[in-house]
């Protein structure tokens, strides 16, 4: 319904072409440059002279880059387990709080997601080396008598990289646990159901929206983490972001570099599609209820 | 047509860009990029090249960009017409590469004040050598408290997750897998005796280092007790009470030069000769000599002295009669296949 | 019996549940924490604890050009590409937020995708894209993909303050006779100023820190802090870069705090 106003069309909308600005800035430097990639990726030479699927078929068929992919998809997955561990706790802590207690704990997770991530990496350098600070107390409480080798290792890895994303993890769990009804936890131990019972059944459930949000976020990050898994992880293991800018910077291979990256892209998009779907089905669930 | 239409868009966007920005003017002189490697070269160079250049240039820009002869190659090869480096910094394999691939410019050998007082070695036309390197085991003496003597020793059992080394982008990881290979019978054109080798290494390795440069911070940091290194690596860190040694193998330590190259295409020739002659040059060779950066000279003005007199030679034809020189003609041929498998074999 | 059990069994939920966020939250803070301790140490390496305690590496700081030439390039790069994301940014968001048509729902989508498609396959795209068009790379290349990437943050934070706009304040002030510009400055930008605010403030911080573009856009001449860093790191492990790391964390709190109190941020990000 129009309401009578002088000017014409609807005062309550703006003009759609004040998007124009920023869709053409988008159509000239991120659409295009994204096509360019796509099509080089198709190309079977250096020259980009070739077409064809070459590319595709050389990563998808060399069982070193199928390895690069898949431990890089389970980094990914061993890091979203971890925050999901650690952070849900937090978020529950947050909504038990009191409003002073509340900004505090929103701070301190706020913290790492504003600091530079080669600050927090190197942070973990610090912790996790063999003079270290955990090394460190343990040889001062005599519970190891040569340093444990740490940093460089799948474990210290995670360790740094769960800490690094775990913002991306709380920050949606808050929210959509500040969303739950609290009745619904009376209700559940007025009806004789235990506290560890009441969370399986109640709580996790209906946090499932957050659970989901956070899991994609951590998610895409984590595998996404130049520089966290360069530094921490070292030289010897290779993930896919690595991968690609050797190939794309000292070796130059852009077709080949240009390939990963669309099949590291789709890897991406296909986690997020499945977590939004899974999404989906817990907000039916959790309707449903 | 293509290239009209390519050409308008270019100059299109550009136009518009620079009208939009008025404060990042794309004709804005850039600094002198001068592509060092990592670690103690790049703080001797930071620390005593750069201000000797600069005092001489009425402190004309210039940045470092360090990293690995090959990372270099590789930047320079991807924008040959307008190089993002106008130095270079090579060993004698990377060198035979820029050089064969026409990267860089001859140097102005007739302009120059200093070419002709370099030792006949580093008169190199293309790019003469500003200093030599040498590569050895270093070890840390609080750690390892015999010394180790050959390259054998790093295989031994008590060093099991503590041995260091760099893989083979670096002129080190390469020319000490040449000299493991020929340990064990192989040479510059066969190094599958070296490969095994590496593969019996494993469960020693602490630590595969992106570069020379990170070896020495593995040293710092405490993760490695001995590797192959050079020596003028650990030579800053020693200064300063990093517990860290250099030994000469008894096979014979690997020695090579370093070469200094003005980029073809480079915008800024001028200066790039200016910081080379600064390189070569008696009073900036003579401070890199000294302690803390025990740098070994080419300049024939200046002498070997001190600890580097002492650990290593005298002069230069006790420095050619002791170490061993590879045939880098011949490592190249075969070098990017050797990188490749490396890459992909040695995983900790 | 069964009362007791079920406090027994309450309790432990609680005891479980709080010492694991509270390790978590320890785990959180820790490493800023060690890196401030650091950096104040008198040794050459990274020891913790450290073995003396001096501010040789904030004098050190003071030399590293370098650093510093890396951080005032970020710096430009931050401000202009905040400032593009700005003005594109808001104006799109006007654009997109109140419509309902199928173009504005795709364009929203497509304003959004940076933040989820890898960002390092941007940069590469992006670096292929600026050299077959011959533009070479610059400090203006890194602002246009610096742009690209952060504008999204602008957009959501500017149309979720839109979409709390009350759509009869636009109809009584245009009944009153205001002109849409007027009713613009002095009614819409008021209310969505705090949003647009929270938005180029995450904008510039990721612009500041961003390392997948930067990676493929920067070169020695334009290099970047965090890409600098880096670099550091994994050749010589400097403990300058702890000096350095402290200065930003320190930095970061106090713009959080200012943030906070002007546009409540952690509201935003939150809700």
């Amino acid at each position: 319904m129009k309401s009578a106003t002088t000017a014409p069309g609807d005062v309550t909308s703006f003009s759609l072409g004040l998007a124009l600005p920023l869709g053409l800035a988008f159509a000239i430097f991120f659409v295009l440059p994204l096509a360019q990639l796509v099509y080089l990726s198709l190309h079977n030479d250096t020259a980009a002279t070739v077409w064809g699927l070459g590319q595709y078929v050389k990563f998808l068929t060399d069982p070193f880059s199928l390895a690069v992919l898949g431990s890089t998809l389970l980094l990914g997955a061993e890091v979203t387990l971890t925050c999901l561990v650690l952070g849900y706790p937090i978020a529950w802590l947050y909504q038990r709080s009191g409003s002073r207690v509340q900004t505090l704990i929103i701070m301190i997770v706020l913290l790492p997601l504003l600091t530079s991530v080669v600050v927090r990496t190197f942070a973990w350098i610090v912790i996790l080396g063999r003079q270290g600070i955990i090394n460190s107390v343990l040889q001062s409480l005599g519970l190891i008598g040569t340093p444990l080798r740490m940093i460089y290792t799948q474990g210290g890895l995670i360790a740094a990289l769960a800490q690094v994303q775990m913002p991306l993890m709380v920050l949606p769990l808050i929210t959509a646990i500040g969303r739950i009804d609290p009745n619904l936890s009376d209700a559940s131990a007025s009806l004789g159901a235990g506290s560890w019972r009441t969370f399986v059944k109640v709580m996790l459930p209906l946090s499932m929206p957050g659970i989901i949000a956070g899991c994609t976020l951590t998610y895409a990050a984590a595998i996404t983490a130049f520089i966290t898994q360069s530094l921490v992880g070292g030289g010897q293991m290779l993930f896919m972001p690595m991968y690609l800018y050797q190939q794309a910077s000292t070796l130059q291979n852009w077709p080949f570099a240009a390939a990963i990256s669309i099949i590291f892209l789709f890897a991406v998009l296909a986690i997020v599609a499945l977590f939004s779907t899974l999404g989906r089905r817990a907000r039916g669930y959790g309707d449903a209820r | 047509m293509l290239l009209d239409r390519r050409r308008l868009l270019t100059s299109a966007l550009t136009l518009g860009a620079m009208h939009a920005f008025p404060g990042l003017s794309l004709a804005q002189a850039r600094p002198l990029v001068f592509a060092t490697f990592t670690g103690s070269w790049e703080e001797a160079h930071k620390a005593v090249l750069v201000p000797a250049f600069r005092k001489a240039n009425g402190d004309a820009g210039i940045v470092l960009d360090p990293m690995l002869s090959v990372d270099q190659i590789a930047k320079v090869n991807a924008a040959k017409a307008n190089p993002p480096i106008d130095v270079m910094l090579h060993d004698p394999g990377p060198a035979l590469v820029a050089i064969g691939q026409d990267l860089v410019e001859p140097y102005p050998t007739d302009k120059s004040t200093y070419f002709k007082d370099l030792i006949p070695e580093a008169q190199d036309a293309m790019g003469p050598a500003p200093f030599f390197q040498v590569v050895g085991l270093t070890y840390n003496p609080e750690t390892v408290k015999t010394p180790p003597t050959s390259w054998a020793d790093l295989w031994k059992p008590e060093f099991k997750g503590k041995v260091g080394i760099t893989n083979l982008n670096s002129t080190l990881g390469t020319g000490w897998l040449v000299e493991i290979a020929r340990m064990r019978g192989g040479s510059e054109a066969n190094v599958d005796e070296g490969f095994k080798a590496l593969e019996e290494l494993k469960p020693n390795l602490a630590a595969v280092a992106a570069n020379p440069g990170a070896l020495a911070t593995l040293f710092q940091q405490g993760q490695i007790d001995i590797s192959p290194g050079n020596f003028n690596a650990i030579q800053i860190l020693k200064a300063r009470g990093v517990p860290v040694e250099f030994v000469a193998p008894k096979e014979g330590a690997i020695a090579f030069k370093t070469t200094i190259h003005i980029v073809k295409n480079s915008p800024n020739k001028e200066l790039a000769f200016k910081l080379i002659e600064a390189a070569l040059s008696p009073e900036v060779q003579t401070t890199l000599m000294n302690p803390p950066y025990l740098i070994v000279p080419t300049n024939t003005k200046v002498a070997m002295s001190g600890e580097i007199a002492k650990v290593l030679a005298k002069d230069t034809a006790e420095l050619k009669k002791k170490f061993v020189f590879q045939d880098w003609k011949k490592i190249n041929e075969q070098r990017a296949s050797w990188i490749e498998k490396f890459n992909r074999d040695i995983k900790i | 019996m069964s009362r007791r059990q079920r406090n027994w069994e309450a309790l432990s939920f609680q005891i479980v549940m709080t010492v694991i966020a509270m390790l978590a939250l320890i785990l959180i803070v820790s490493p800023s924490l060690v890196v401030l301790i650091v950096s104040f140490t008198s040794g050459f390496s990274l020891k913790f604890p450290p073995p003396g305690y001096s501010t040789r590496w904030y004098v050190e700081l003071w030399n590293a050009w370098q650093l510093q030439f890396a951080a005032r390039n970020s710096l430009v790069v931050a401000l202009w590409s905040t400032g593009l994301s700005i003005v594109l940014g808001v104006a799109a968001a006007l654009a997109i937020s109140r419509s309902k048509t199928l173009t504005a729902k795709l364009l929203d989508s497509l304003f959004m995708s940076p933040l989820v498609l890898p960002a390092l396959a941007f940069g590469l795209a992006a670096l292929m894209f600026f050299s077959l068009i011959g533009l070479p790379v610059s400090l203006l290349t890194l602002v246009i993909g610096h742009t690209i990437v952060c504008v999204p943050y602008v957009v959501r934070n500017t149309v979720a303050a839109l979409a709390q706009l009350e759509p009869t304040l636009l109809e009584s002030s245009a009944i009153l006779g205001a002109s849409r510009l007027y009713t613009f400055r002095r009614i819409v930008l008021p209310l969505i100023r705090p949003g647009i605010i929270s938005g180029a403030f995450i904008a510039f911080m990721s612009s500041f820190d961003n390392v997948p573009v930067s990676l493929f856009l920067r070169d020695a001449a334009t290099d970047m802090l965090p890409i600098r860093m880096w670099q550091d790191l994994e050749g010589k492990l400097d403990v300058t870069i702890a000096a350095l790391s402290s200065v930003l964390i320190i930095a970061t709190v106090a713009l959080m705090a200012i943030m906070e109190r002007t546009t409540g941020l952690s509201k935003r990000l939150t809700g």
